[in-house]
């Protein structure tokens, strides 16, 4: 159930961004304000107790991106759907470059056929690196 | 005197989330009051820090928000641990006495 919300929320996420990204302001501007009002209550004055929960707080817009980014990022493992991208497009050249091979070389399909397997092989080599 | 305070590992402060959220429902700020009375005021976190841990613990299903009204009358969010949060929970608790079990025997050896 649980893997279902996180996709609704992802998908929800990239459909309203500034939403997203409002929520997590207030939700944050709560907290600076909290800390605010317990300083005050120990003794600062108002002015002092807002600078002192800003910088207890920390980098708030840095923060706040970081919230943002996580809610938009993928609900689910991307690695296994990686590794299957890569064994078919490894498939698919090793069958590019056995058409290539029996195909006569002086003609135009024949070269134009060899470059998309060069091509496709340069897909498996980039998707290979990118896994590493 | 001044007391010194440790810091915190990522998967440390994610653990002592969960362990603040199993006591019941609260919104980021009383997390990090929890943790700070739990931990008898010893553990040093930088408040803000709180909040990517706790998105990253909600994205995982560990916890589940919702807004609702705090107790000074302001709409805040809530946090509440999640069944899947409660089992991660006890066996982060399990693997943390175990390497600090070791951590010790190590110490401790002459």
């Amino acid at each position: 159930m649980s893997r279902v919300k996180a996709t609704v929320d992802f998908i929800h996420a990239w459909q309203h961004a500034d939403e997203i990204a409002d929520e997590v302001e207030a939700e944050l501007r709560f907290h600076v304000q909290m800390r605010t009002q317990a300083n005050i209550a120990e003794g600062m004055t108002p002015d002092e107790a807002q600078l002192a929960a800003k910088q207890s707080f920390g980098d708030f817009d840095q923060i706040k991106m970081s919230c943002c980014e996580i809610k938009r990022g993928l609900p689910f493992n991307m690695k296994p759907i990686r590794m299957g991208l890569y064994i078919a497009i490894a498939c698919l050249a090793g069958g590019f470059a056995l058409v290539a091979v029996n195909l006569p070389h002086h003609n135009l399909f024949g070269v134009l056929w060899q470059l998309a397997a060069i091509a496709v092989l340069m897909c498996a080599f980039l998707v290979g690196r990118r896994k590493q | 005197m001044a007391k010194s305070k440790a810091g915190l590992l990522q998967g440390t402060l994610d653990m002592l989330i969960l362990k603040a959220l199993s006591l019941g429902a609260l919104h980021g700020y009383g997390i990090g009051q929890r943790i700070a009375q739990i931990s008898g005021d010893e553990l040093k976190i930088e408040e803000g820090s709180l909040y990517p841990g706790l998105y990253r613990l909600e994205h995982r299903g560990w916890v589940q928000s919702e807004w609702d009204t705090s107790e000074n009358n302001q709409r805040a969010k809530f946090y509440k641990l999640t069944r899947a949060g409660r089992k991660q929970l006890t066996l982060e608790e399990r693997n943390w006495e175990r390497l600090a079990g070791a951590t010790m025997k190590a110490l401790r050896a002459s």
